[in-house]
Parts: structure tokens; C-alpha cells; sequence
């Protein structure tokens, strides 16, 4: 099997759906000759030209709404965005244009919004941002955000041949610091499905994308002190999968709830609703959210990492919330 | 068609250094640029119009050549006499069932307000009629004529606005806010102006990946204009050579803001010159004209030469919506515009100049409209709101609900199998 980084999974990912399906095309900002800002799209105008490859002018709300447009005539447009923290710019497009069709007009949107997010880069306030849950809140579109290479690759084929917009957020941090045994054939990962990243009894954390790394650090550093910890990789933000939340809740009885997005308005949040909506009786303990500051990303390494949580302060909650 | 009605182009000079695209003009252009701008009308009204202070109160004062004799219309160079006769009828059909709307609206059965493209018909009509079948449009809340032209009928729209479970939306949006991407080829337009422009250029992207170059249109007015997204949709569709036909429809009035206040160029026409695709004014009030412009920009896009501006100047006559009796309108421009009111205009040209209709068959025609809005406006009031749990569900395209297949063809893009996946590991962007 070969060994391949989160990024090459993904380019793979869009490869192989290109290849398998002529309606599947990408559109975005350098991402031609250049290869994209980050790489992911390399080599892909080489094999399928510039008419399935097409570099655009810097304006997110006509790559989304031509990727729209394109979507409605039976295409599979694979739009690019530089960095996910500029999909502000074509906020109206996503949220009033692309995510209402279906509910309004019964047409289906079958277009893919990808492209870089999140910090622990130095990437500063506009290169950093994890802008999923505006996205979350939006119904009518699916969110997602791959941890591992494998997932990257099957997420991305399910998106593509998914009738619906997705929104898929690929953590830069894991682009090339990931490395892994990937199938070379075809497969999926189905959206909407969480995973047991790891087997553990004693306390759940739920999380997604670059955390995910985090929690199992952390992890293993716990259960040398006797602390099984059972981790829960979203994958999907949007559906979110509501049964393996409340599963690993009924099973561990403690729930930390960790993310790099801002605390505020997170993931986090509504995971603790759903909890105590679906597996209240089954709590022993407080949900704790571990999240970023309530802050804009800050620039300097020192800030940031303060920013961000890190696997010293899931080992003190976690051990907190074992007192319980 | 008569001499005097040959269009005259007006020319802009700029002093721009811009690549020379020929080269016997090249050592020219590289200090002066010509560039044209297409004119059909037979009638050019320039107003100035003030805001003035007038004792306790701020109004508009219009000033210019209000007294202007009201123009013929010009003869097409294109239409038939039948389908002048259909552009007319679809024109009545589109204000007959205003009216109906205004009078449903007025008995309590319409849900919210109504949207009236009075003065506009032969915009909205004209120009749907220059697109095929298999061709796209997207239209703005004015352009309920052109839905009609599109093959919805009269009781799509007033389900629309009476919010009843059989409307095209099921209830579920109000308006003309209602499309189909199976039959009728029509994207729904969202509230917010401009957003339409980038995705009837991705249609035409869609359908040239599928091998077939098609013409697009769509609308913006001279307010929507002022949007951010109308410049990235036009300019997208400019570099990509798409076939977008962008009506730029210069009402005068974005709700209650006068086009002065939008904009500085003389005619929004000439924004074309700054995306470097053709613009052309044309009379909004004029089918004939309208057709002719829409026409030869819709020819231009199935060659694939890309998009054309059309600018239609013309007046809304009546409010932003029902509740707005737009009273900040100068009487003057209502009464100005009244004058060369498109359909009365039309139905003489029809009738008295060219003679292609009798008066009784023009009645005939009429009779036949009023027919249709009768039983149309009875099917539509007769029929049920939707269940209330019919908010529910829909959201996602899930369980087999669409097919999504190539509407043209299936794409026969070649790869070339020589080229393989990169493993580079480049300079790039924060590692």
C-alpha cells in the first residue's frame, strides 16, 4: 500500500474522480500550471487540460457561483478557495444562493467548496481561521473535515459524488505532516459517519481535523497513567453523527469536547446540547469544552500557542474530570 | 428597414496604453483607443435630476426636454409579423397579470407584497423570446414576463405570491423567485441583486464542457449594478469567453435611490468597455429593439464569441413594490414615460403602421389573454395553502430524489495518459 501525506490523499482523491467521471472538473485561484497555492491540484492540468482545470480571477463569489451554475447543468465543479478564510467573499453565493436551492426549487447543487484551514502555522488572523460553523449553521449544505490521509481521500470521492454542496475543509497543518498507508483503489468514506480513532473506557473526547492528533497524544501520555481515553473523529460536521456521539458517551460516561475553532459559537456547543438531549442520564461529570481563545488568530508562535489547545491542557482536564 | 434607423455608434476615446490587438493599428492604439458603443434608439432623453430642498421637506426636481415627441417604434431586422404578434401577446399577458396580482392582492389573497414590471414588459418579453429552448435565463423580480415567455404560466406566479402548496417553490418561496432545471431552463433568482450574473455564466461554462456553446442571459438594474458580485460575474464571463447576455435594465429608480445616485458614467453601457466585450443601449420600451439587441447577442454566444451588455433604458412606473406609492418619482418622468408606454406603443405599431393585426383580431387576442388570467386566477385561488409539516424536509438531495446527469452531453474531454501524479514537494504556502 502506498505511503501518502494528507495533501497527496486528497490529490489523489480528485484524480481519481476526474478520471472516473468526465463531469467532474476543478475551478479556482492557481490552481492550474501553478499547481495551487498549496500544491493539492499539481500535475492535474497536465493530465486533463485546461478545460477541466480552470484558473480564474481572484473572486470567490463568481468561482462559487459559476461552480453553481456549472452544477446545475448535470456538472461535478470541484471549487478551490486559496485559503478557507476567504470564503467570507462568497458567503451569499454559499449560504443564500447555493445552500436554499434544493428546499426552494428542488435543484440539486452537486458542487464541492474545498481548500485549506486552520492555524498552528503562523499563518496569522487571514491565513489560519476555522470558519466551519458558519457553514454548519447553514441548512442545505454538508461540512466536512478529514483528520487522517485516508479519510481525506475517501471523504473527498464521497463529497464529489455527493448530490449536495459540500463544504470541505482540509487542515493545512496536517497537509504534509501526516503520512500513511493509503489504498491505492477505489474507496469512500461515507459522510455523516464518525470513527473510534481510539478504543478507551474510562473518558470520551469528541473532535475533529487537527485536534484529533492532540487527543491522541494526550492520549497515550493518559494511559500511562492508567486513563483510557476513547476518541471520537467527527469527520463530518454537517450531518453530524449524532448516534456515535451519544454511543461513546453511554460508554465512558465523561465528555471533553475538543476543537481549534473559537469557543464561542463551536462545535462544542452543540455537541453538548446533543449529549443532553440523547444520553443525559448516562453523564457523570460535567461536559468540559477545550476550544481556542475567543480571539482572532494571532500571529506570533507564542501567541498562537497559547491560542490553540494543546495536549498539556487535555491531559489537566482530562485528569479534572476523572476526579469526578 | 428604413435608413434613418441604422444604428449610430458613439465613440469613447481613452488615453489608456493598452496592448494593441492588431497590428496595423498597433503603433495607434498605443496612444489612442477607440471603442464603440452600439445605439439603437431613435430617441436619446437626457434629464438632470435634483435633490432640493423645498421648504420643510427634500424632493427630487427633474429638468430636460420632457415635452419630446414619443418616438415610433423601429422596425425589427429580425422578427417576423407572427412572432412580433407573440412578443406582443406575451407583453399583455405579463401586465394583464399584474393587474390580476394588484387586484388579488387587494382581496387579501396575496401573502406579503407584489412586484410590478410595469413599463418593462417589452424588456422582460422581448428578450426571453430571442432565447432557445434549450438556452438559460435567470430572472429579477421585475422579469415575471419573461418566466411567462420561459413556458410558466399565470397561475405559477399567483400561487407564488398566494403562497399555495401547488406554486413551483410548494409554498416554500414567494414571487418569481422559482425556476426548473428539468424542462424550462430557468435559474431562481435570490433576493440579493448581481448573484445571478456568475451563476448563468457557470451554466454556460456547464454546457460548453458538454460541447455546446449556448447563450445565457440574465438581468441586473442600474441599483443591482452597484454590486460587487454583478463586476466578478460579467469579468469571469468576459475572460472565459462565456455566453452571457447581461440586461442591464436602467429603471431609473433602485427603490427610492435615483441612478444618479449609483453611478457616474453617462450610460451604464459603457461599462462593457472596461470588461472588453461589446455594450449596447437599446430602448426598453421598444420590443423590436430589445429582440434585435438579444438576438445578435445570443447569436454571439452560440459562435462563442462570449458576453454582451445590453443596456435598456426605460422607467419604472410604479413603486419599489404594492406598498410603495413612489411618490419621491417627479410627476414630470411619469408622465414623460407614460407616453411611450411599450405595449400601447406596440399594439399601434401592430395595428396601425404595419396593419399585421385587424382590431378585431387584436381584440381576439386580447379576449384570449383575459381568458386565460380568468381561468389561471380561478385555479390559483381555488387551490390549497400547503400542509404545515410540508416545511419539513427537502433541504438535501438525498435517497434518489434528482438524477444528476449532463444536461448536453456527456463531456468527451480527453487526458493525456502520459502525464502522471506529481509527488513534488514545492515551495509553498506556510509548510
Amino acid at each position: 500500500m502506498p505511503t501518502l501525506t494528507y495533501l497527496e490523499a486528497i490529490r489523489q482523491g480528485i484524480w481519481e474522480e476526474m478520471e472516473r467521471d468526465p463531469t467532474v472538473f476543478c475551478i479556482g485561484e492557481d490552481i492550474g500550471i501553478y499547481g495551487g497555492a498549496f500544491k493539492v491540484t499539481d500535475g492535474l492540468i497536465d493530465r486533463f487540460g485546461p478545460e477541466r482545470v480552470i484558473d480564474t480571477p481572484i473572486a470567490e463569489s463568481a468561482i462559487v457561483g459559476a461552480a453553481f451554475g456549472a452544477a446545475l447543468t448535470g456538472m461535478r465543479p470541484v471549487a478551490e478557495f486559496q485559503f478557507m478564510d476567504f470564503i467570507g467573499c462568497a458567503f451569499n453565493q454559499i449560504t443564500n444562493m447555493v445552500a436554499k436551492a434544493h428546499y426552494r426549487w428542488g435543484a440539486p447543487a452537486p458542487l464541492v467548496i474545498r481548500g485549506p484551514s486552520g492555524g498552528n502555522v503562523h499563518g496569522g488572523p487571514f491565513h489560519s481561521q476555522n470558519p466551519e460553523m458558519y457553514f454548519v449553521h447553514t441548512p442545505g449544505l454538508k461540512v466536512v473535515c478529514p483528520a487522517t490521509a485516508y479519510d481525506a481521500k475517501g471523504l473527498i470521492k464521497a463529497a464529489i459524488r455527493d448530490n449536495n454542496p459540500v463544504i470541505f475543509f482540509e487542515h493545512k497543518y496536517l497537509y504534509r505532516r501526516i503520512k500513511e498507508d493509503v489504498p491505492a483503489d477505489d474507496y469512500v468514506v461515507p459522510l455523516g459517519k464518525a470513527r473510534i480513532a481510539r478504543e478507551g473506557r474510562d473518558l470520551s473526547i469528541i473532535t475533529y481535523a487537527a485536534m484529533v492528533h492532540v487527543a491522541l497524544e494526550a492520549s497515550e501520555l493518559l494511559s500511562k497513567q492508567g486513563i483510557e481515553i476513547e476518541v471520537l473523529d467527527l469527520r463530518t460536521l454537517s450531518p453530524l453523527d449524532r448516534i456515535a456521539i451519544a454511543k461513546t458517551v453511554r460508554k465512558t460516561s465523561k465528555v471533553i469536547v475538543l476543537h481549534e475553532d473559537v469557543r464561542t459559537g463551536g462545535i462544542a456547543g452543540e455537541i453538548g446540547a446533543i449529549i443532553h438531549e440523547e444520553a443525559f442520564d448516562a453523564l457523570d461529570g460535567p461536559i468540559v469544552r477545550l476550544t481556542a481563545l475567543d480571539t482572532p488568530v494571532p500571529f506570533s508562535p507564542p501567541q498562537e500557542e497559547y491560542f490553540l489547545p494543546k495536549v498539556t491542557d487535555v491531559v489537566r482536564e482530562a485528569r479534572r474530570l476523572m476526579a469526578y | 428597414m428604413a435608413k434613418k434607423n441604422q444604428p449610430k455608434a458613439a465613440r469613447y476615446n481613452s488615453n489608456h496604453k493598452r496592448s494593441p490587438t492588431s497590428q496595423p493599428d498597433a503603433e495607434k492604439a498605443l496612444h489612442q483607443r477607440t471603442y464603440k458603443i452600439l445605439d439603437y434608439r431613435l430617441e436619446k432623453p437626457s434629464f438632470a435630476l435634483r435633490q432640493i430642498r423645498d421648504g420643510d421637506a427634500v424632493r427630487y426636481d427633474v429638468s430636460g426636454r420632457l415635452s419630446a415627441p414619443v418616438p415610433p417604434i423601429r422596425d425589427s431586422k429580425y422578427l417576423s409579423k407572427q412572432q412580433c404578434v407573440e412578443i406582443y401577446r406575451w407583453m399583455l399577458l405579463n401586465r394583464k397579470m399584474e393587474g390580476a396580482l394588484e387586484n388579488l392582492y387587494k382581496q387579501g389573497k396575496v401573502v406579503g407584497g407584489v412586484y410590478f414590471g410595469l413599463g418593462q414588459e417589452a424588456c422582460s418579453c422581448a428578450s426571453a423570446y430571442a432565447l432557445k429552448r434549450d438556452e438559460w435565463l435567470g430572472p429579477l423580480i421585475r422579469n415575471q414576463g419573461s418566466l411567462l415567455v420561459r413556458g410558466f404560466s399565470a397561475r405559477d406566479v399567483m400561487m407564488q405570491y398566494m403562497a399555495k402548496a401547488g406554486s413551483p417553490t410548494k409554498g416554500r418561496d414567494a414571487s418569481s423567485h422559482f425556476g426548473d432545471t428539468d424542462k424550462r431552463n430557468v435559474v431562481a433568482p435570490i433576493s440579493t441583486l448581481g448573484d445571478l450574473i456568475p451563476v448563468l455564466a457557470g451554466v454556460a461554462l456547464g454546457a460548453r464542457l458538454q460541447g455546446k456553446n449556448i447563450a445565457v442571459m440574465t438581468y441586473i438594474g442600474d441599483g443591482g449594478q452597484s454590486t460587487g458580485v454583478t463586476y466578478e460575474g460579467l469579468n469571469f464571463a468576459a475572460v472565459q469567453n462565456l455566453g452571457l447576455v447581461l440586461f442591464v435594465e436602467n429603471n431609473l429608480w433602485g427603490y427610492s435611490t435615483p441612478a444618479d445616485m449609483q453611478f457616474r458614467v453617462k450610460d451604464l453601457a459603457e461599462r462593457a468597455i472596461a470588461y472588453g466585450i461589446p455594450g449596447i443601449i437599446v430602448d426598453g420600451t421598444d420590443a423590436c429593439q430589445v429582440y434585435d439587441a438579444a438576438h445578435e447577442a445570443c447569436e454571439r454566444a452560440r459562435r462563442g464569441e462570449g458576453p454582451t451588455l445590453i443596456e435598456a433604458k426605460m422607467m419604472r412606473m410604479k413603486g419599489h413594490a404594492i406598498h410603495d406609492a413612489a411618490e419621491y418619482v417627479p410627476k414630470p418622468l411619469f408622465e414623460y414615460w407614460k407616453k411611450r408606454d411599450p405595449i400601447v406603443r406596440f399594439e399601434d405599431y401592430l395595428v396601425r403602421v404595419q396593419k399585421w393585426l385587424t382590431a378585431a383580431e387584436n381584440e381576439k387576442i386580447v379576449a384570449g389573454v383575459d381568458e386565460e388570467l380568468e381561468t389561471d386566477r380561478e385555479f390559483a385561488v381555488a387551490s390549497p395553502m400547503p400542509e404545515p409539516e410540508s416545511a419539513a424536509g427537502g433541504v438535501y438531495c438525498e435517497d434518489g430524489c434528482h438524477e444528476v446527469k449532463p444536461k448536453y452531453a456527456m463531456p468527451k474531454l480527453g487526458v493525456l495518459k502520459s502525464a502522471r501524479r506529481k509527488q513534488s514537494e514545492a515551495a509553498v504556502h506556510l509548510k
